[in-house]
């Protein structure tokens, strides 16, 4: 995904802003990673290049 | 039962390979539409309907519950050269991880049939209309009981296999609407409906967003 794309994503369970830890980068484009809900604290992992922002109990880890 | 998303995880590649044409609806809603900045594809699965999007939207989000369809649709985007304005993202339409009103033009086809219960899919159609905003316009279609494999007059929950290539049935749940109840979700619904129809076996509104 790219940085700008937080201008849209948000915490599915409030809605709130996520912030972003980035892990791993190919030009613009972040590979490995993770959101964080910036209220609830809720971390999602940024997979091959997807955030996976399914809400936690429809997550399969 | 497994979960949906983990039922078109296993059969990705072989739905991917059955299930590459837009749907006629779909592309005559999308005509003479654009071009906007924003488009959102709710359940887009294998990116079916995302290159009719990019065609008129700046940034097209591609939001689906299954990662593997994900991955055929953003392999799809790249070799039809709209990769770098399309954006996967794996999400629940029950609770979509957009703002609100980021999408000018909106697509939430042959999905919401996949959630339950009722009031779980007329929670998604709340959130369709959140992301669309005021401005916003979309196509919301479902399964119904006028397709001919169907013989039934009400609405119904059922499931529906897919059949792999070795035979074996992977099954999917569905709740198959009929016009009337459909309509009624939708009304109770945030979404402004501005037009219904039904069309080869399927229930569809034209909404705005609110």
């Amino acid at each position: 995904m790219k940085k700008s794309l937080l201008d849209i994503l948000r915490d599915p369970l409030d809605k709130a802003e996520l912030d972003l830890e980035v892990d791993e980068r190919d030009g613009d484009e972040i590979v490995e990673g993770r959101l964080i809900g910036t209220e609830t604290g809720e971390v999602y992992p940024i997979e091959d290049g997807i955030p996976n922002l399914l809400p936690p109990d429809m997550r399969d880890e | 039962m497994e979960r949906i998303y983990e039922v078109y995880d296993r059969i990705a590649d072989h739905f991917a390979a059955t299930r590459a044409t837009p749907w006629p609806e779909v592309t005559s809603f999308l005509a003479n539409r654009g071009p906007v900045a924003c488009a959102v594809d709710v359940g887009c699965g294998n990116g079916r309907h995302s290159e009719l999007l990019a065609e008129r939207a700046g940034q097209v989000v591609g939001v689906d519950a299954s990662g593997e369809l994900l991955v055929v649709a953003r392999a799809d985007a790249v070799e039809a050269g709209y990769g770098g304005i399309f954006a996967p993202i794996r999400g629940d339409a029950g609770t979509l991880p957009l703002a609100d009103a980021v999408a000018d033009l909106g697509l939430y086809v042959a999905t919401l049939h996949h959630l339950r219960p009722r009031a779980r899919r007329r929670g998604s159609l709340d959130e369709f209309a959140r992301v669309l905003g005021p401005d916003g316009l979309g196509l919301v279609s479902v399964w119904s009981v006028t397709h001919d494999r169907f013989d039934a007059a009400e609405g119904f929950d059922t499931i529906v296999p897919w059949t792999l290539p070795d035979g074996e049935q992977v099954p999917r749940f569905y709740h198959i609407y009929d016009p009337a109840e459909f309509s009624a979700d939708i009304s109770a619904s945030a979404c402004r409906a501005i037009d219904r129809f039904e069309s080869s076996g399927n229930c569809y509104a034209v909404v705005r967003g609110a």
